[in-house]
């Protein structure tokens, strides 16, 4: 622990010049040593913990499969039934059109909620962005079996449905669809989507807004040549994040999703938990990864044009 | 919106607290029942231990890594530093689920079974970031003249770290790892894949809503809610991760 104020005061020596006499070469070169050993067991346990074990998985993707065993001969064929496989190809298709569609609405929903606390209610603005917060860290399990009881048949969103008599019997198709698995997933995703997009707000200078206001813009039009543009940065980062988060997604769909509404995750899961089939779950979750990144660019895109 | 956001943990909370079976609102009456049954379950208890030893591990772990790294980051030319706080940032974006099925493949080809401690080497990578990155912040606000001055003034090492350094960096430290702590107890997809017949709370939760609508899932959910989010109400309290 020492060696922690060591390396706190060797920061000015490292900023001043040391000069190149042999005594400011050795002193440079402990600084060096002391730095790198304080960066070595966070990295040490990232290549272990985490490159390799992405390593490994790249690995399993070209292993043979055969009878609920794998041997290590290398084949493309995982590759191929991934690709060609039609019930894999409606699973993407599917995953695909719900994450564009909740990372529409979140990234929509945090926007405006960040613009709101920010330029509308700054009284509240600590308050509300802390509990957007703290729920950021707890509950993902807990919220999925809780719109698993709400959206089902004789849950509290069909009673209050029945009882403003906005249907007359009790809607059963609530529960296993697509809406609900876009209304689940909403509500988990919005935190991850206020923070970047609160975030680069705070970053916009208010003397900005004033002087917009000030030289006769009005509110919508402020918004609209300031705030936006300012924050773009921040708008794409919730879109991003929630994106991903959305198509390698498999608990939300196979709770309240039902059945018949499952993603490319949920075969991935099934890959792994039940054929045993690990280098084709590898191989479909490369696959995932590669249209996260396809499909991700290709939105950046038309992105670089409207803010050039 | 913050309606929205809140309604599921409402609705589980009060329904925790029916005196009858049926899992619905309004309540029939309230009761302790459902919590009196879930803590006479030998296997919620277990399921207790074992999601509260990840939790300390997991804080313990990624609290040394994140401080060495972070002391390690800040001393570096800001090109450099740049770089180092972006870095942790990718496993915060990489999905749950390819990373957990990583783990398990990793674990599979070294040998090693799966367990509650496979589990706990995952949920390190994902609490490390958040806890490099509180104590990157705290360490770049820390004036490093205050230890010029306790070192003229004939302070040694040890004491300008326990005087100086160690309180002005504690309460950073303890919000880390108090976020950590959040993470882990919540953490599924990874535990999922990686923890075996080792089940933690989550994975207990998981198990019981396949098999069927218990009224004590409820009081399980509950119970995990209140320690996560009392975790992450007072990491966010402690740190400037709030702050602006």
């Amino acid at each position: 622990m020492t060696t922690a104020t060591g390396t706190a005061s060797g920061q000015h020596t490292l900023a001043s010049p040391v000069g190149t006499s042999p005594a400011g070469w050795k002193a440079r070169w402990r600084i060096r040593t002391s730095t790198a050993l304080l960066l070595a067991p966070a990295t040490i346990y990232f290549v272990l913990f985490f490159v390799v074990p992405l390593g490994v998985l790249v690995l399993f993707s070209f292993y043979t499969y055969t009878n609920f065993d794998w041997t290590s001969r290398l084949t493309l064929s995982n590759y191929s039934q991934a690709l060609t496989n039609p019930a894999f190809r409606a699973f993407y298709w599917r995953t695909l059109w719900v994450a564009l569609l909740v990372s529409a609405i979140v990234v929509t929903i945090s926007y405006l909620f960040s613009y709101i606390i920010t330029y509308v209610l700054p009284g509240l603005r600590r308050a509300l962005y802390f509990l957007v917060l703290v729920s950021l860290f707890g509950g993902y399990l807990v919220r999925i079996y809780a719109w698993r009881t709400m959206l089902g048949t004789f849950g509290i969103v069909n009673k209050t449905l029945l009882a403003f008599g906005l249907v007359s019997h009790p809607v059963t198709s609530l529960l296993n669809s697509d809406t609900a698995i876009v209304i689940a997933m909403v509500n988990f995703l919005i935190p991850l989507g206020v923070l970047p997009i609160y975030a680069a707000m705070q970053n916009i200078s208010p003397h900005l807004f004033e002087a917009a206001v000030d030289l006769g813009a009005s509110r919508l039009r402020t918004a609209r040549t300031i705030v936006l543009p300012l924050s773009a940065r921040g708008v794409k980062a919730a879109f991003a994040f929630c994106f991903i988060g959305t198509m390698a997604e498999w608990v939300t769909p196979q709770l309240v999703g039902g059945p018949l509404n499952q993603f490319v995750g949920n075969a991935i899961q099934y890959e792994f938990g039940t054929t045993l089939d690990w280098p084709l779950g590898a191989a479909l979750a490369l696959t995932l990864i590669a249209s996260v990144i396809v499909v991700l660019g290709l939105l950046a895109i038309p992105l670089r044009f409207v803010y050039r | 919106m913050a309606l929205f956001l809140f309604v599921p943990f409402v609705v589980v909370v009060l329904i925790s607290f029916n005196s009858s079976a049926a899992v619905q609102l309004p309540l029939a009456g309230v009761s302790l029942r459902w919590y009196r049954q879930v803590a006479g379950d030998p296997l919620v208890q277990a399921a207790f231990e074992r999601t509260a030893l990840a939790a300390v591990v997991t804080a313990i772990v990624s609290g040394i890594l994140g401080l060495t790294a972070a002391l390690g980051a800040v001393r570096l030319p800001q090109r450099w530093r740049t770089v180092v706080f972006t870095v942790p940032l990718i496993p915060l974006a990489f999905p749950a689920l390819l990373y957990a099925i990583g783990l398990a493949t990793f674990y599979h080809q070294i040998g090693v079974g799966f367990s509650i401690w496979a589990t706990i080497t995952g949920h390190v990578v994902l609490a490390f970031p958040f806890a490099f990155l509180v104590l990157g912040a705290a360490l770049e606000r820390f004036h490093f003249t205050l230890l010029e001055a306790a070192h003229d003034l004939g302070a040694s090492r040890w004491t300008s770290f326990r005087t100086i350094s160690l309180p002005l960096l504690l309460p950073a430290l303890l919000g880390a790892m108090l976020l950590a702590m959040a993470i882990s107890v919540d953490e599924f997809v990874i535990a999922f894949f990686t923890a075996g017949t080792q089940q933690t709370l989550p994975l207990l939760l998981y198990g019981r809503i396949n098999l069927g609508v218990f009224p004590s899932l409820n009081a399980i959910g509950t119970v995990l809610l209140l320690i996560s989010m009392t975790l992450a109400f007072l990491a966010a309290r402690t740190t400037t991760l709030e702050a602006r």
